[in-house]
C-alpha cells in the first residue's frame, strides 16, 4: 500500500530523484566540524518557527511592546518557552555561524568551485548580525532601548554619510516609536525574505558542487 | 557478510535520525499547540461584586436598567468596560438581574414598556418581563446575575 501511495507520488513528482539528490548525495570522509553549516541551519529554523509564534502575542508599539513580551512570557502556555527559545537560539545563531564561517576558511572550503557559496556565505552572516541587532530593540526595555541608542550612535560616526544612516536607522533623529516598528518590520519581512533568497541558492550550491575534502598535508 | 553488516547499520542510522528528528519535532509542536491555544482556554469573567447603586432606584415590577463600570484585563490590557444589566423585583425585597446581552448573537436588547418585553433590534427576538423567550430565534432565556443587596445597596456578580 505505501509503495504504491509513494510510486503513484514519485511518478507525477519525481521526489525520488530530489530525494536522493539531497540526502543520499556522494560525500567525501570528513569530520565533525563538518556539521557546523547544518547545525546553523536547524537553529535558523527554531528561528523561524518560535519567532512566527511570537508574532500572535508580540505588538510592536512603544506602549504595547513590553506589555506584550511579558504577557507571552509570565502569561502564555509555554510562552516562556517559545520566547527562550528564540531568545537563546538567536545567540546560537551568531555563534554558529562565525565557527561554520572559520571552519571554512581554515579548511579552506571557499576555493574553487565554491566561491559563490563562500559569497552568499558572507552575506547570511551580514544577515545574521542584522537580524541579532533589530531583534535586540524589540522587547522594548531598558537594555533594548540604550542598547539601540548606542548601536545607532556607532553608525553615525561613518564619515560623511554618518547621521543620514542614523537618521535611515533610527527613521528620524530620535529613537522612537518609528524605530521600534521599522525594526520589526526589518526582523519579521525584510531580513526573512532576503535570508531564505540567499539561504536557498547558498544550500542549492552546496548540493550542486558537493563538499569539499578535508585538505591533506601529503599533496606535494 | 560484511556487506549485510554495512546494510543494518545505514538502516539503523537511518531509523535513528528519523526518530531524533520526530522528537525535536514533537518536543517544538505540542508546546507551540500548547502556546497559540492557551489564552483561549482562559476564564476571563470578573468573579468579583460590583456595586451598581441603590435599590430604591428599582421600580416595583419594572425591569430597570443599571450600568456599572468594572475593570477587565484581557491579555496585556486593562480595560474600563461597562457591565449593564436589568434588575427586576416585584415586592421591593427580592430582586432579580439580568444580562442584556441577546442569548441570540449577542446584541443588546432593550425593555419595551408598552409591550412589556424585552425587545432586540438584530433579529426581533422577544423576552419576556423575566427574560424567557417569547418570540424569535434566541435559543436560551437572558442569562442571569447572582444579586447581593447590603444596606440597601445593590451587587451583581457575573453567574
Amino acid at each position: 500500500m505505501t509503495t504504491r501511495v509513494s510510486d503513484w507520488l514519485d511518478q507525477r513528482l519525481g521526489w525520488r530523484a530530489v530525494w536522493s539528490a539531497l540526502f543520499l548525495r556522494k560525500m567525501p570522509k570528513t569530520n565533525w566540524l563538518y556539521t557546523l553549516g547544518s547545525a546553523t541551519l536547524f537553529v535558523a529554523i527554531n528561528q523561524i518557527v518560535t519567532g512566527i509564534l511570537l508574532t500572535i502575542y508580540y505588538v510592536p508599539s512603544p506602549d504595547q511592546a513590553y506589555d506584550s513580551v511579558q504577557y507571552i512570557t509570565t502569561q502564555v502556555t509555554a510562552g516562556w518557552l517559545i520566547r527562550g527559545l528564540h531568545h537563546w537560539g538567536a545567540s546560537a545563531m551568531v555563534v554558529l555561524t562565525v565557527l561554520h564561517m572559520l571552519r571554512v576558511i581554515v579548511l579552506g572550503s571557499y576555493k574553487y568551485p565554491r566561491e559563490v557559496t563562500w559569497f552568499t556565505g558572507i552575506a547570511l552572516l551580514l544577515i545574521v548580525i542584522g537580524f541579532g541587532f533589530t531583534g535586540y530593540l524589540l522587547p522594548w526595555d531598558q537594555k533594548a532601548y540604550w542598547a539601540t541608542t548606542v548601536g545607532t550612535r556607532i553608525a553615525e560616526v561613518t564619515p560623511l554619510v554618518g547621521n543620514w544612516i542614523l537618521r535611515i536607522m533610527r527613521g528620524g533623529q530620535e529613537l522612537s516609536a518609528v524605530t521600534l516598528a521599522r525594526f520589526f518590520g526589518a526582523h519579521v519581512w525584510f531580513l526573512p525574505a532576503t535570508l531564505l533568497a540567499l539561504l536557498g541558492l547558498h544550500l542549492f550550491l552546496i548540493v550542486r558542487n558537493g563538499i569539499s575534502e578535508v585538505p591533506t598535508r601529503e599533496e606535494e | 557478510m560484511s556487506e549485510s553488516k554495512e546494510v543494518q547499520r545505514r538502516g539503523f542510522l537511518g531509523l535513528v535520525t528519523w526518530a531524533v528528528g520526530v522528537l525535536i519535532g514533537a518536543g517544538i509542536g505540542i508546546p507551540a499547540i500548547a502556546y497559540i491555544v492557551g489564552p483561549a482556554l482562559k476564564d476571563e469573567g470578573t468573579q468579583e461584586w460590583i456595586p451598581v447603586g441603590t435599590t430604591s432606584k428599582v421600580e416595583l415590577g419594572t425591569p430597570t436598567l443599571f450600568k456599572a463600570n468594572i475593570e477587565r484585563t484581557t491579555g496585556w490590557i486593562v480595560n474600563q468596560e461597562e457591565v449593564s444589566a436589568y434588575v427586576l423585583t416585584e415586592d421591593g425585597r427580592n430582586f432579580i438581574a439580568m444580562s442584556n446581552i441577546c442569548t441570540h448573537l449577542g446584541c443588546r436588547v432593550r425593555w419595551i414598556a408598552e409591550q412589556q418585553s424585552f425587545f432586540c433590534p438584530c433579529h426581533n427576538g422577544v423576552f419576556d418581563k423575566e427574560g424567557n423567550v417569547v418570540s424569535g430565534p434566541p435559543p436560551k432565556p437572558l442569562d442571569r446575575f447572582d444579586v447581593k443587596v447590603e444596606d440597601d445597596q445593590l451587587f451583581l456578580k457575573e453567574a
